[in-house]
């Protein structure tokens, strides 16, 4: 007598609950749509979950062991479906690194931007600029957050190093933040939170004459 | 406004911003880990056990960490992860139910989670189970989210085990045939 499907389901849903690995038998194919929506649930019970720390380290113990020198290619990288899926989340992101790649090598985000034909474009007078405080400036294309810091000023790009969205100032905050996915940065580009994502791009920026002049295009 | 242009190279004094350099391969490695994260809750929030889980999240990152490129930005990163991970997880139901991949649901293709840790996939369950009748509802919410035994169930249903059972497996079934927007 084969076991009843109710109970096949019940024995997976029990195993579940439990905290155990999802192990099936010959015929729990039958259920098929039960059993992934029972592990679904099962998951959803203790909300979503992070890595156990011990599995991080491990993990990241690997990865530190994984040889470098097999980087993909940009052709690997496209027959793998990576432009593809990437995409969906992030096109112009993506798009931009392979690209740029052919340019710069060695380029990765929070590097400097360094447009080509780039020319100095006048934003604005220091005076204008509150210390402490980080303006959004168009430099032609390049969009930037501007920072005056006494007589010195620094830029980040104004796009999230994550997701291909423009950033805005949140001044009770002090932090450059992200709409997309509300990740914060200083105005220096560095992630804030737990979770650090890559600096935001430096823009290249300088103070002549009194005016402030960021490189663009 | 300036329009004569300037070679792209500055002098260096002029860059007053932070650059933080690290070598290309951890910082590659250190964004795929967090990125990782996600692709942990993702897998997680599929197979619903933290063993299973985490063998596949391993197996995501010992196959797709060293094809990554150099330079690619988190959104690369994540997209190839994401692809990997479905792939994985794919594999996983198929040797688990025995079923060639073309034979499973297309349900089981996973889209890609939108938002971070996979808070999607716990609303979407939400929502799923907003979609059924009572009785259905109410047996997986006190069996999956408040982890009654089925007794507990039977009792607080003022029913039996037998028919719990089986209202579990209906209602599973029906879950797993609601469909929604988006």
């Amino acid at each position: 007598m084969g076991e009843r499907p109710e109970s096949r389901v019940d024995r997976i849903v029990s195993g579940l609950l439990r905290g155990r690995r999802l192990k099936l038998r010959g015929g729990d194919a039958e259920e098929k749509e039960a059993i992934v929506m029972a592990a679904r649930l099962a998951a959803a019970r203790g909300g979503p979950q992070r890595m156990s720390p011990a599995f991080r380290q491990r993990l990241v113990k690997q990865l530190q062991a994984t040889p470098p020198e097999s980087w993909m290619t940009r052709r690997a990288a496209l027959v793998a479906g990576l432009g593809v899926v990437a995409g969906a989340v992030g096109g112009g992101l993506l798009g931009r690194s392979l690209d740029g790649s052919g340019t710069q090598p060695g380029a990765a985000a929070g590097h400097v931007v360094r447009p080509t034909n780039g020319r100095w474009v006048d934003v604005g007078s220091v005076a204008d600029f509150v210390p402490g405080e980080a303006r959004m400036v168009k430099a032609g294309a390049v969009g930037a957050f501007v920072t005056r810091n006494g007589d010195s000023v620094s830029a980040v790009s104004s796009i999230c190093s994550d997701l291909p969205c423009e950033l805005w100032w949140n001044s009770s905050q002090h932090s450059l933040v992200c709409p997309c996915h509300n990740r914060a940065f200083t105005a220096q580009g560095s992630s804030i939170g737990t979770y650090k994502l890559p600096s935001l791009d430096v823009v290249q920026v300088r103070v002549r004459e009194g005016r402030v002049e960021v490189l663009g295009v | 406004m300036t329009s004569e242009p300037r070679p792209p190279d500055p002098p260096e004094e002029a860059v007053q911003g932070q650059v933080v350099e690290l070598p290309a391969a951890s910082r590659v490695a250190d964004m795929a880990i967090d990125e990782l994260e996600m692709i942990y809750a993702f897998i997680y929030s599929r197979v619903g056990n933290r063993a299973d889980a985490e063998d596949l999240t391993q197996q995501v990152a010992m196959k797709a960490i060293p094809r990554l490129r150099q330079g690619s930005p988190a959104s690369a990163v994540r997209g190839y992860l994401f692809a990997t991970a479905r792939s994985v997880l794919g594999g996983f139901w198929s040797t688990r139910l025995g079923l060639s991949e073309s034979e499973l649901h297309e349900d089981l293709a996973m889209a890609m989670p939108q938002s971070g840790y996979s808070e999607e996939s716990v609303e979407r369950v939400r929502q799923v189970l907003e979609q059924l009748s009572d009785n259905y509802r109410r047996v997986l919410e006190l069996r999956f989210l408040h982890g009654y035994s089925l007794k507990e169930v039977a009792a607080e249903m003022r029913s039996t085990v037998g028919a719990v059972k089986v209202m579990q497996l209906r209602a599973l079934r029906a879950a797993a045939k609601v469909r929604l927007d988006g």
